[in-house]
This record gives structure tokens, C-alpha cells and sequence, in this order.
């Protein structure tokens, strides 16, 4: 289990640049795609038993323990088929054969570093893989040294080390408090009650510093201003990984993790709730304002980060599982947005979308799969998407704030606004001048497109019958 | 095959069998068409041999996996035949119409499509699956009004999309309401609550009155229509105008006749609701000149009929209202058909340039009459009966102003119609010669189901017996607690 997901592909890579380079090039996208299929369908075909799988040998440093949580299966599912979309969508995009070399070797890192976090136990532990994920996305988004590319990549390096410091000072301070990192310790240590109330405000400064990191590193507003630039200027397959997986594993999916394992958050939280309407108003009403296709679908992510945040903060089954769902379909119908803009981008040279237009009259497969996309991330049945808003929005309403939940519902009407304004300019309507000879992208576009979106169209479809079999038992996390 | 599969494959062979379509298309034109009829008239025989269970007072459950999908009871199995029909002859009429245009595997997809999320949604047994169900309708609504791709048109798309999706999120909202105040979605169970705890909250009846109003096309949410009905071909309009609109009614006699019970106060805000709506489009339809917006609006003031019976609460103006569904279905959909053939063969849409049609197309001009007769409410027509039943039970309910109100309505219809019909089949020709050549009567398909509709609506009049004792124990069904 944990040699699949952490130490293959870390073995992987050394190989690989060890090997004749002409060899390697070959071998590193079908090492990727191979990696990423067998850890998904091992996930997927893994009794629950097991997965309670301990290794401490290292554990003074490192601390990882697998427990039987579907959290982590979900998550493992996400990353696999994220990281599996962006090697194809990499063959796609790059001719530079070395280049395409480089990024595969990072997208590798890249997974070594989300699967790390899934699996830590441990702050410390968890610190290191974040970092890793956050380093091979500072080269990603700047691979192919544009200035915008560069200054994308510069901006998140600076807001990240900030994130650095406060979740090290967190750590520190945590560490002084509780005498141990592993999590179930300090969890212990900050619930029993046994801190006097010098050290327990300690704790909980401690605390606010770590959740302000994950807001940078999740983009969440006003923590939000690297996102939209690192998202747009970074070359599209890399968009698709970050947009796709990078942010909620680092940011989001951590913070769930720690709130309901750690932090033990389990009343609702007027914080979360408050950070999660901001983020989801501001992300759509910026949204709304975007000719760049691609800066668009960052705004409309940390839109959607909110719904997830709402979720965690009702502090409630139905907000949690929903919340965690919410990630899984994010990851999806993100990944399926950036692809599909990724086959707009390399057949019409822009993604300017003012520029475009009737787009799905000559790539109807990619129309097709975006339509699907913005549907389930309109929270429009009958796609994936609508399953898990309906639960964080239950969840939200059952904690105690009809209010926030009836205003959270409403919200989605924006972004169904700037999807609509997306779909009629880049690929309903009539073909835009000059754009006579587009044709549809190939192949190595069209497999993930299709693969997402049956994915989405399908789950949203048979959604009732999954919940009581592997969403429910998610209920044990609380 | 037992009755529960039965019903579950009314919705399922239409709604699986839609996404085959485009792939047969690209094998053979014509045998994708055969298949879209096919699949609407397999659910119409399906729904037929269901019908025969349901009229002996047995409702029929389908189950799965634990999750309770469909329930038929006689108003479901009403609405679901009326729909089927028209949907079939929908479908009989594109393979016509539609033959010159592009995107012909789009469009034969979504309609089917249409017709099986209409299915669901009329057997949903359950609050979620309605709005599952109406949000497919919605979906397939925007990308057929945007049939063409002309900017105007995908803006209107977006306009009739975001308008009813703003309605649904609002039903949304009363849904949850609803669930946290009774704890399920289940329409029996909360029956069941309601029977002991009383009515439900006023704010989640407004909430949910929104999305219902948003997708029939009532004021103030109208506005949509009249656009969705000029945008694209009359046969997606029809679709909007005949079949889509109902859905918004359907609901409304769903929850709030036979399953909810709701405060008093409703039975007198939701006809005036309905009786400004019968007016103002009314008077709407007098000043417009495009033939198709007097039709559209038409069907707005035509639908605040249906809903101000279902809203009186008595027996008589819920079965007038139901059978309304039914009458107003045939003789719209025959007015739009015979609107369309005029557009298709003139190549305009302005009733102040035309005239004298028919001496050249009597067939349509006939059929038009017709159709027109029994939306004004004319005897024998089946509107007559329908009408007469909404406004006698509004008087008997005791709300004699609204009764007038549309009496007055009944005029306006009369008034826009002969004017409409008049303009475009009596007279000399005023149009221009465009080198068109003298218009004719269309292709013999179109002309038989336009000619299929009218006599239909003279039927369902003459003949009323039948449809009116089903609506009326249909009625007694859902009346009974």
C-alpha cells in the first residue's frame, strides 16, 4: 500500500533519469499512466479491512499510519485520476520532447507529495509532503518560462512561504503545548480540557495560525490573489493538476482532515461558514467578469472551495460527506473544464473568449464534455455535482443556518451566469471569423474528456444507491 | 413482467433509448426518426397498459435498491398520456419540419430526452426526483431554443434558462424547507404529516410557488416564453408551449392539491396571482404582430386558466382545470403546428404581411379555425367545457371578482385570436413579393398532424364523456385523505 502510492513512483523517477534519455521519454508517460490506473483501481477494489495497515519503523521522524477511512480512499481516487488526465493532457499539449520529459517527472513528484499528505499522521509529516506538493508546483507553472508563466509562479513561491511560516510556527507552538505532533495526541491534548487557560489560548492561536496556511495554500478569500494568476499562466496541462487536485489536496482536504481529526471541530463553525460565503460570492461574481477562459475557471474554483468550506463548517454528517464529495466531483469537473480549455487552447491558439465562438459545431466531443462539466458544477442535475451541493446545503441548513443555506443555493445561480456567458462564447452559437479550419483535438485530449465525463454524468446518475454503500460510512469520521 | 417494471420502463426506454439516437443517426437518417417515434410510442403503450391497473383505484409503486423511484396514481397516468401523445405527434411533425436543418441528431436526442425527463418527473414519488427530473426538462429547453446558434438566440437560451433554473433553485430552497420540518422527501410519508401535523409554512409554499410559476410561465416569471416561443423552429416552441409549461400545473396539483395541505390563504392569493396573469398577457397578445408571440402569450393567459382551477380547492374547478391541461395541450399544439407551417412557407412571421392564406392553404387556415375555436372556449369544443368548469368553480368557491376577472380574460382570447386569424388566413395577400413565389400548403406530414390536432379538439369536446369521468376520479383520488 504505501510502496504503491509513495514510494513507486519516488523509485520511478530516479529511474527514469538514470535511463538513456530517448528511452525514458517513451517510458515516463506510460510509467504515469500506469501508476495512476493501478493505484485507482486499487483503491477502488480494496476491502475496508485492509486498509488498517500500520509502518512506524521510521517513526520518530516520519509518522504515517493507514486507517480505514473512506476519506482517504476518495482522496486517493481524486488524485489518481487528476494526475492520470494531466499526463494525457502533457502528451498533448507539449511538443518539446524533453519538456514533456520534465513535466512528467514533476506531475510524478506532484502525486508522491498529495498521496504523502492523504497518508500523514503526523504535522511534521504532513509539513514535509505539502512542501513537496508546493515545490513541484512552483516549476510547473512556470516550465515554460513566459514572463507570465514566471511571475504566476513567483507570486505563489511568496504566498506560500507565508503559508510556510505560519503552519512551522503552528507546528512549533503546538509542539510546545501537546509535547507530540502525532495526531491523535494532540487531538487528546487539545480536547480533554486539561490546559489551563493560558495554554489553551495558546493552542488555539496555534491553531488559527495552521487554518490561515491552509486558507493561502486552499486559495480562499482574501487569501485567494496568487490562485487566479498561478492557474492561468501556468501551461494548461499544469492548470489542469493545480486546478484539478494540487489546491484541495494541500489546502482543503487538510483542513478537513485536521478539523475533524485534530482540531476536533464539532460544533458548527461561524467562521468556516462566514470564509466559505466569501469565497463562493467573491469567486463568482469575479468569474463573472473574465474574458480569459482559463482565469474564469480559477475564479469559479475558489467559488467552489467555498461550498466545500460551508461544508466542513456545519460540523455535521451530511456537510462533511458532502464536503468531501464535493472535493471528489470538484476534481472531476475542474479537471474536465481545463481539459477541454486545454483542446481550445492548443486548436485555436487563444483562449480569449471574445475570440471564440461556435466552437462545438467543430469539436463537438469537447462542447459535449464542457457542457456536462459546467452542468455538474452549476450543481444542476442530473450530474454528480447537484448530489453533493444537495448535501452540503442539508447539512448547512441542519446546523442551524437556514439562512446561509438558502443564500449558498441561490449563489449557484452565479455561477450557472458565467458558465452560460462561457458556453455562449467559446462554444454554442454561431463559428467565430477565422476559426473556419478548427478541427477537434486529438485523441490525447478526447480520452480524459470522456473519461471525466462519463465519470460525472454516470455518479450523478446512481448517486442514491451509492450513498448508504460508501458515502455513509464516512458518518464513523465524526 | 410485473406493473412495478412496467412503469419503471415508461421512464427508462425513453430516457436511455434517447442517448442511442445520435449514434443511430450517423448510420441512417431515417431510421433515427423511425426510432424516436418508436421509443415515444413504446411509453405510450406502456403508460396505456398501466392505465388499465390504475383506473381500478390501484396505485402502483416502483422500487429499487431501496430507494423508492416512481408512483402512479390517476392524475400521473393522466398527465402522462396527454403528454405522450402530443409528444408523439410532436415528434411525427419534426420529421418534416426538421429535415433541412442542422444539428438533426441534437435535436431528435433532446426531445426524447424531454419526453423521458417529463415521464420522471410526472411518476417522481419523491420531492428530489422532481427536482432531478425538472432540471433535465430545463437543461434540454435551453439547448433547443438555442437550436439555430444565432447570438440573439443563445441569449434568449440563456435568459429561459436562467429564469426557470432561478425558479428551481427557489423550489429547492421550499423543498429543504419542507425536509427539515417533516424529515423526509417522501410525498406519501409527508402526506402522512401533514394529515397530523397540519400545513406546511406559508414561506415554503412561496418558495416552492416560485420555481412553479418560473416554469409555467405565469406572471410575474413570463417573460421567458414569449421570447423561447419566436427564437427557434414552432416545433421546439411547441414543445415550450403545449407540453414543457405543464409541468409548473402538474406540480402545482401534485403538492398542492394531493399531497400538501396548505393554509387557506393560498386558495385566494394564487388565482389573483392567475387572474393578473390572464390579463395582462392577454392584452399582450392583442398589440403583438409576430404570429408566434401572439401564440406564446396566448398560452400564458391560457395557463392561468389551468392554474386558477387547480388553486380554487373545490372538486369542480380542479376537474376543469385538469381537463383544461388536456384541451388547451391538443388546440395549442394545433395552433403552433398551423403557425409554423404558415413560417415555413411564407418565410415570415409578421401578420401584417400576409393575408388571404386561405385560398392557398385551406387545410392550415381550417385547422387553425379550429384549434382557435377551442382555446376561445366555444361549444362543442373542449376548451368550452374545461373553461366553464374553472370559472363555475371559482364562483362556487365564493371568489366572485376572479370569476369575472377571467370571464373577461375569455374575451381578450377571443378578441386575439379572430384578430390573429383574420390578419393571416382572410383578406388579400400583403406581402411582398420576396421571389418565393405564391406560398402553399406544406409538406402532407405537417398538414396531417395539424389536421390530426383540430379534429382531435373537436373530439375531446363533442366526446367528453370519458376524459371527464377520468379526471373525476382522478380528482375524488387526490381529494381523499
Amino acid at each position: 500500500m504505501i510502496t504503491l502510492f509513495i514510494a513507486v513512483p519516488l523509485v520511478v523517477v530516479l529511474i527514469l533519469n538514470l535511463l538513456p534519455r530517448k528511452l525514458a521519454n517513451a517510458l515516463s508517460f506510460w510509467c504515469g499512466m500506469a501508476l495512476t490506473v493501478i493505484s485507482g483501481v486499487y483503491v477502488l477494489t480494496t476491502s475496508q479491512s485492509s486498509w488498517l495497515f500500520g509502518f512506524d519503523p521510521v517513526k520518530r521522524i516520519l509518522n504515517w499510519e493507514i486507517v480505514p477511512s473512506d476519506l482517504s480512499a476518495v482522496m486517493f481516487v481524486s488524485i489518481a485520476l487528476v494526475v492520470f488526465s494531466a499526463f494525457w493532457v502533457g502528451q498533448y499539449l507539449f511538443s518539446d520532447k524533453n519538456r514533456q520529459f520534465i513535466f512528467n517527472n514533476l506531475l510524478l513528484l506532484c502525486m508522491v507529495g498529495m498521496n504523502g499528505v492523504v497518508f500523514s499522521r503526523d504535522l511534521f509529516t504532513l509539513y514535509v509532503f505539502l512542501e513537496i506538493v508546493a515545490a513541484s508546483s512552483f516549476i510547473l507553472i512556470a516550465l515554460e518560462k513566459t514572463k507570465a508563466g514566471i511571475e504566476g509562479a513567483f507570486k505563489y513561491v511568496l504566498l506560500s512561504a507565508i503559508a510556510t511560516v505560519l503552519i512551522l510556527s503552528s507546528i512549533a507552538l503546538l509542539f510546545m503545548t501537546c509535547g507530540s505532533l502525532d495526531y491523535h495526541t494532540v487531538r487528546a491534548c487539545l480536547t480533554s480540557g486539561q490546559l489551563d487557560a493560558g495554554a489553551s489560548r495558546f493552542a488555539l492561536f496555534a491553531v488559527c495560525l495552521f487554518v490561515a496556511g491552509l486558507f493561502i495554500k486552499g486559495g480562499i478569500v482574501p487569501f485567494h490573489g496568487w490562485l487566479p494568476d498561478a492557474y492561468s499562466s501556468a501551461p494548461t496541462a499544469a492548470s489542469v493538476l493545480l486546478g484539478g487536485i494540487v489546491t484541495k489536496a494541500a489546502g482543503v482536504f487538510t483542513l478537513v482532515q485536521l478539523a475533524q481529526n485534530v482540531f476536533g471541530f464539532d460544533k458548527p463553525s461561524p467562521v468556516l461558514l462566514g470564509f466559505g460565503m466569501l469565497s463562493i460570492a467573491v469567486g463568482a461574481f469575479a468569474a463573472l467578469g473574465q474574458k480569459d477562459f482559463k482565469r474564469m475557471l480559477a475564479y469559479s474554483s475558489i467559488s467552489q472551495i467555498g461550498y466545500i468550506i460551508i461544508g466542513l463548517g456545519s460540523a455535521n454528517v451530511f456537510g462533511v460527506v458532502g464536503a468531501i464529495f464535493h472535493i471528489f466531483n470538484h476534481s472531476v469537473f475542474k479537471t474536465l473544464l481545463f481539459v477541454n480549455a486545454a483542446a481550445v487552447e492548443k486548436q485555436s491558439g487563444t483562449v480569449d473568449m471574445d475570440r471564440l465562438g461556435g466552437l462545438s459545431n467543430k469539436m463537438p466531443v469537447t462542447g459535449f464534455t464542457s457542457v456536462l462539466a459546467f452542468l455538474s458544477t452549476a450543481g444542476v442535475p442530473p450530474l454528480s455535482g447537484f448530489w453533493s451541493k444537495l448535501l452540503i446545503i442539508l447539512g448547512v441548513w441542519q446546523s442551524g443556518s437556514p439562512t446561509v443555506a438558502i443564500i449558498a443555493i441561490l449563489l449557484s445561480l452565479m455561477t450557472l451566469a458565467y458558465f452560460l456567458s462561457m458556453q455562449r462564447r467559446v462554444f454554442f452559437g454561431k463559428l467565430a471569423a477565422g476559426l473556419e479550419e478548427i478541427r477537434e483535438a486529438d485523441f490525447r485530449a478526447l480520452v480524459p474528456a470522456v473519461v471525466l465525463a462519463v465519470i460525472t454524468l454516470v455518479i450523478g446518475l446512481i448517486f442514491p444507491w451509492l450513498l448508504g454503500t460508501f458515502l455513509v460510512p464516512l458518518e464513523s469520521l465524526l | 413482467m410485473t406493473v412495478e417494471y412496467l412503469l419503471f420502463c415508461l421512464v427508462a426506454v425513453p430516457f436511455f433509448g434517447s442517448l442511442f439516437l445520435p449514434v443511430l443517426g450517423k448510420i441512417n437518417e431515417r431510421l433515427r426518426n423511425i426510432a424516436a417515434l418508436a421509443l415515444m410510442l413504446c411509453s405510450l403503450g406502456m403508460s396505456c397498459a398501466l392505465l388499465q391497473v390504475i383506473a381500478s383505484d390501484q396505485n402502483v409503486v416502483f422500487t429499487m435498491g431501496g430507494v423508492t423511484l416512481f408512483y402512479a396514481d390517476k392524475l400521473a397516468i393522466f398527465m402522462a398520456l396527454v403528454s405522450q401523445s402530443l409528444g408523439s405527434i410532436i415528434i411525427l411533425y419534426s420529421f418534416g419540419y426538421i429535415k433541412n436543418y442542422e444539428h438533426r441528431n441534437e435535436y431528435y436526442f433532446m426531445v426524447v430526452l424531454f419526453l423521458a425527463a417529463m415521464m420522471g418527473l410526472i411518476f417522481s414519488s419523491n420531492l428530489l426526483w422532481i427536482y432531478f427530473f425538472w432540471e433535465i426538462t430545463a437543461i434540454v429547453c435551453w439547448r433547443l431554443i438555442g437550436f439555430f446558434r444565432e447570438k440573439e438566440y443563445v441569449l434568449r437560451a440563456d435568459k429561459a434558462f436562467f429564469i426557470t433554473v432561478f425558479g428551481a433553485l427557489m423550489m429547492l430552497c421550499g423543498f429543504l424547507m419542507i425536509y427539515s420540518r417533516t424529515g423526509t422527501f417522501d410525498m406519501q410519508e409527508i402526506k402522512a404529516w401533514c394529515a397530523i401535523n397540519g400545513s406546511i409554512p406559508d414561506l415554503a409554499v412561496m418558495f416552492i410557488l416560485f420555481g412553479i410559476l418560473s416554469k409555467s410561465a405565469t406572471l410575474p416569471l413570463h417573460t421567458w416564453l414569449a421570447d423561447a416561443g419566436v427564437a427557434p423552429s414552432p416545433v421546439t416552441a411547441l414543445l415550450h408551449a403545449a407540453v414543457l409549461v405543464k409541468i409548473g400545473v402538474y406540480v402545482f396539483a401534485r403538492l398542492f392539491v394531493a399531497t400538501f395541505t396548505i393554509n387557506e390563504i393560498w386558495h385566494e392569493v394564487v388565482p389573483w396571482i392567475a387572474a393578473a396573469s390572464a390579463i395582462v398577457s392577454a392584452c399582450a397578445a392583442l398589440v403583438e404582430n409576430d404570429i408566434k408571440r401572439i401564440v406564446a402569450y396566448s398560452t400564458v393567459s391560457q395557463l392561468a386558466f389551468i392554474l386558477l382551477g387547480l388553486a380554487t380547492g373545490n372538486n369542480t374547478g380542479i376537474v376543469g382545470g385538469l381537463l383544461y391541461i388536456l384541451m388547451h395541450g391538443i388546440a395549442k399544439a394545433g395552433l403552433f403546428l398551423c403557425a409554423g407551417v404558415v413560417e415555413h412557407e411564407t418565410h415570415n412571421k409578421d401578420i401584417r404581411k400576409m393575408g388571404g392564406l386561405i385560398k392557398t392553404m385551406p387545410i392550415t387556415a381550417v385547422s387553425f379555425a379550429l384549434c382557435a375555436f377551442s382555446v376561445m372556449g366555444i361549444p362543442p369544443f373542449g376548451g368550452f367545457f374545461s373553461k366553464y368548469m374553472v370559472i363555475t368553480g371559482t364562483i362556487d368557491s365564493g371568489q366572485i371578482a376572479v370569476g369575472l376577472t377571467f370571464v373577461a380574460g375569455a374575451f381578450l382570447t377571443l378578441a386575439y385570436l379572430l384578430r390573429a386569424f383574420a390578419r393571416v388566413f382572410l383578406g388579400v395577400s400583403r406581402a411582398a413579393d420576396d421571389g418565393h413565389g405564391l406560398p402553399r400548403e406544406g409538406s402532407p406530414v405537417m398538414v396531417f398532424s395539424v389536421a390530426l390536432l383540430a379534429a382531435l379538439s373537436l373530439l375531446s369536446g363533442v366526446l367528453i364523456q370519458p376524459s371527464f369521468q377520468f379526471a373525476q376520479s382522478a380528482v375524488q383520488q387526490m381529494l381523499s385523505r
